[in-house]
């Protein structure tokens, strides 16, 4: 029948024409930033133009945000490009600067190089406070949360401690650990009683209790880890080809410059809960890739 | 003996039992103030600006990637859908191990979660809007092939080989004995895809679109119940306004089949909303870049064995079994025993609202308000899938319902059975075999669901995917998909054989 032929044409014109809707018009370049922090993420995502244009007015360049939520697809694109500046975790850092040769460490928060997790059991567990890390063996046999999968104070540092006392999540209540998929969550899980015992980050913790979002007769801080490095601003190589000589350094002196003296700059140290930014070596990242490696999130 | 068709249906609410006892015997009041909150949250959604304009912008993206998504898979679906017919082989005269093959190979792409399929084109193509476009035209197109060849191959033949006797071309013949009741299932089922895009779309919001999806995850993330709600009443709109404009639609034209021009109406609005959506998506991304092929590694022979012996592989595929075999008995039973309850005006209502919620609510977040009041079970898990799907299922069945022909059940009502009865034997039962087809295709997704409940605890396929994902481990992840395509074919033929075994006598 020619009118559905000619429908079934003009069908397929439209298809093929989508394929040259999405062909882009080559301009100047855009910096392309990606952050998920831990604390207050969504709130992040509403302010994200505020990061982008203090960026953008410091470098004379075009920024644009790119909301990624997922770890493991900020790192994927940060390897393939799609993203030029991301604010990494511990892991996800390492990940993703292995996974991009001559990718650079830039900035770390002044809290970042001195880390910890707190492990937080509920009240009727019948967990007491734990005063050496060997104390971490009366986590066996009990219910267990560890954060997101992802996550350097969530999963992969709680995970290294509890090996160190010999205690694997094949040991907890039910032969493996729960993931709760975030530090906040995590809390609620415990409180509620859902699971006797967790793991999070300790400024989440802190936060939260500030902000009288726990119930401190249900749940409670049974032991602090030691000292770890985690979060950093990872940037990806040869930027300096795109935006001109001497970007990748002029990019590193604009986050380590910020600070609370503009009211956009307090917002944007507040999203990142930072006082400020600080610089930081990729050689400091060295124990989380070991531990990583260790813990497999490394191949 | 075979059980009649409506005690079929009901069969699978089985799982309901074990279940219900598990979550009974675990449940605590220890969530309760945190659950309470949640609560609040609905009553009070935050109407913060600086909020609903994220949200709005964020919803923009969302359905310029459904409807994208959703023209594409269901031209390629229905274009895979014949092309995997044996019938229309046949028709043509030519061998059919073509179709055959095709239908198997099919089995992968499906099997896939959309979020997977997100993670992995990230791999090849970077971030770009059409990554979720494709995530989920994938899996969606093979999904509509198998619904859309089963439907084919279900119709009467005898019209079709009728014609090709008197000697008409192959074309002219299908188009004449096939092209009407197949417009109906294209325009009935095509329309269903919609939603189901819409709430994969919401889904795929991680993926650095932005997106409903995205601030609904940042949102539970933190436990900001009252933005949330901002979100999840946006899209509770949304879905309702889609489901009202699809019935008022279906209402348009004849009660049992769709008129020739609904169909071609259908037909080009499916095509519009590609090129609408495709702009719409250039727009919204306007440094979004070519999609270009970045080159990928494949894992070796050594470091495959290497991750196959890593995987903890009984506890994990008994795991997925149970929860899927669990969910899928609820989605499916539940429905039809709910309405089984009554057939009160009131209480339908009441069981539409229902549906429509637990469509909305995204399973993670109905696994962590479970978990609020329970213990970390694989019941819970089950739980959460089951509800979530048995809204698709729920709503499939009342509309299916509602274009029944009530003949039998005023006739048994007459005869002096009870209203319960003449609705399960009058309305129900003739309803039953499209119920259970739809429901093999449900555990298909519910299967590929079981991704997105791994809070419950490193168990299952599904979260080992996640966790080898996040590790960057390939051979794993091969081997994993792998897995999940073989489950998926044991499924398709385990219930092309019940099909057949039960309900074609």
């Amino acid at each position: 029948m020619p009118s559905r032929e000619r429908q079934a044409v003009a069908l397929l014109a439209v298809l093929l024409c989508q394929g040259a809707m999405v062909l882009p018009v080559v301009a100047q370049p855009t910096l392309k930033v990606g952050a998920i922090p831990d604390q207050n993420p969504e709130r992040l995502n509403r302010l994200y133009g505020q990061l982008a244009d203090e960026l953008s007015d410091r470098l004379n360049v075009k920024v644009r945000y790119v909301p990624v939520s997922n770890y493991p697809a900020a790192v994927s694109a940060f390897r393939t490009g799609g993203l030029d500046l991301v604010w990494f975790g511990g892991l996800t850092g390492v990940q993703a600067r292995l996974q991009t040769p001559g990718a650079q460490v830039l900035a770390q928060r002044d809290i970042d190089a001195r880390f910890r997790s707190v492990f937080i059991a509920n009240t009727s567990s019948g967990l007491q406070p734990i005063s050496s890390i060997n104390g971490l063996t009366s986590l066996r046999g009990k219910r267990f949360s560890f954060g997101s999968e992802s996550s350097t104070s969530g999963r992969l540092m709680p995970q290294h401690f509890l090996a160190k006392a010999g205690v694997t999540p094949s040991q907890f209540s039910g032969g493996r650990a729960g993931f709760s998929g975030s530090h906040d969550a995590t809390i609620a899980v415990v409180q509620s009683g859902a699971y006797q015992a967790g793991a999070l980050n300790e400024q989440v913790w802190t936060s939260a209790l500030n902000e009288g979002r726990v119930n401190t007769e249900k749940v409670s801080v049974i032991w602090r880890t030691p000292e770890y490095v985690d979060y950093h601003w990872v940037v990806r190589p040869k930027l300096d080809q795109r935006f001109g000589k001497g970007f990748t350094t002029r990019l590193q002196k604009a986050i380590l410059g910020l600070q609370p003296t503009s009211p956009r700059q307090v917002t944007i140290l507040e999203l990142f809960a930072a006082k400020r930014f600080i610089p930081a070596e990729a050689s400091q990242y060295k124990p989380i890739e070991k531990v990583g490696r260790e813990l497999g999130k490394i191949r | 003996m075979r059980p009649t068709a409506p005690a079929l249906v009901l069969l699978p609410a089985l799982a309901l039992l074990p279940v219900l006892i598990v979550v009974l015997n675990g449940a605590h009041g220890g969530g309760a103030e945190i659950l309470g909150s949640f609560v609040v949250g609905a009553v009070s959604p935050a109407m913060d600006p600086a909020l609903l304009k994220a949200l709005l912008i964020g919803l923009q993206v969302t359905i310029a990637t459904a409807l994208t998504g959703w023209s594409c898979s269901l031209v390629l679906g229905v274009l895979l859908g014949c092309l995997s017919s044996e019938r229309l082989w046949l028709t043509w005269s030519l061998p059919v191990w073509p179709a055959i093959v095709l239908r198997r190979l099919m089995a992968l792409p499906r099997s896939v979660h959309e979020l997977i399929w997100g993670l992995l084109l990230l791999q090849v193509l970077g971030l770009h809007p059409w990554v979720a476009v494709l995530a989920i035209s994938i899996p969606y197109s093979c999904l509509i092939a198998r619904v859309w060849r089963d439907q084919l191959q279900s119709l009467d033949p005898s019209q079709l080989q009728a014609m090709l006797q008197t000697g008409s071309s192959p074309m002219a013949a299908c188009m004449t004995a096939l092209s009407p009741a197949m417009g109906s299932v294209l325009v009935s089922y095509g329309g269903y895809r919609l939603e189901c895009a819409l709430r994969s779309a919401t889904l795929l919001g991680v993926f650095g679109l932005g997106g409903l999806g995205m601030d609904l995850e940042l949102s539970l993330k933190s436990l900001q119940f009252h933005e949330l709600w901002s979100g999840l009443w946006l899209l509770t709109l949304v879905t309702i306004a889609l489901e009202q404009g699809l019935r008022c639609w279906r209402s348009w034209g004849d009660q049992a089949q769709f008129g020739q021009r609904q169909v071609m109406g259908f037909a080009v609005a499916v095509v519009l909303s590609a090129g609408l959506g495709g702009v719409w998506l250039a727009h919204l991304f306007p440094d979004a870049g070519s999609l270009t092929w970045l080159p990928v590694q494949w894992p070796d022979f050594s470091s495959l064995r290497l991750a196959a012996e890593e995987l903890p592989w009984i506890s994990m595929l008994w795991d997925t079994l149970i929860l899927t075999v669990l969910a899928a008995g609820i989605a499916i039973g539940l429905p039809p025993l709910l309405l089984l309850l009554t057939p009160a005006r009131l209480w339908q209502r009441c069981i539409s609202g229902f549906w429509v919620m637990v469509r909305v609510i995204p399973p993670p977040l109905a696994v962590l308000l479970l978990l609020l009041s329970n213990q970390p079970t694989l019941a819970i898990g089950a739980l959460a899938l089951g509800l979530h799907n048995s809204g698709v299922m729920g709503r499939l069945l009342q509309e299916g319902l509602e274009q029944q022909d009530d003949s039998a059940q005023v006739a048994l009502a007459s005869s002096g059975a009870s209203p319960q009865v003449g609705w399960l034997y009058g309305l129900l039962s003739p309803r039953s075999p499209s119920h259970l087809a739809y429901g093999a295709y449900r555990s298909d997704v519910i299967l590929r669901e079981t991704v997105v409940v791994g809070l419950i605890g490193g168990s299952g396929l599904g979260w080992q995917l996640l966790e080898s994902l996040s590790s960057f481990h390939w051979a794993a992840v091969l081997l994993l998909i792998t897995t999940y395509a073989s489950l998926t074919l044991i499924g398709e033929w385990l219930s092309d054989r019940s099909r057949e075994h039960w309900l074609q006598s």
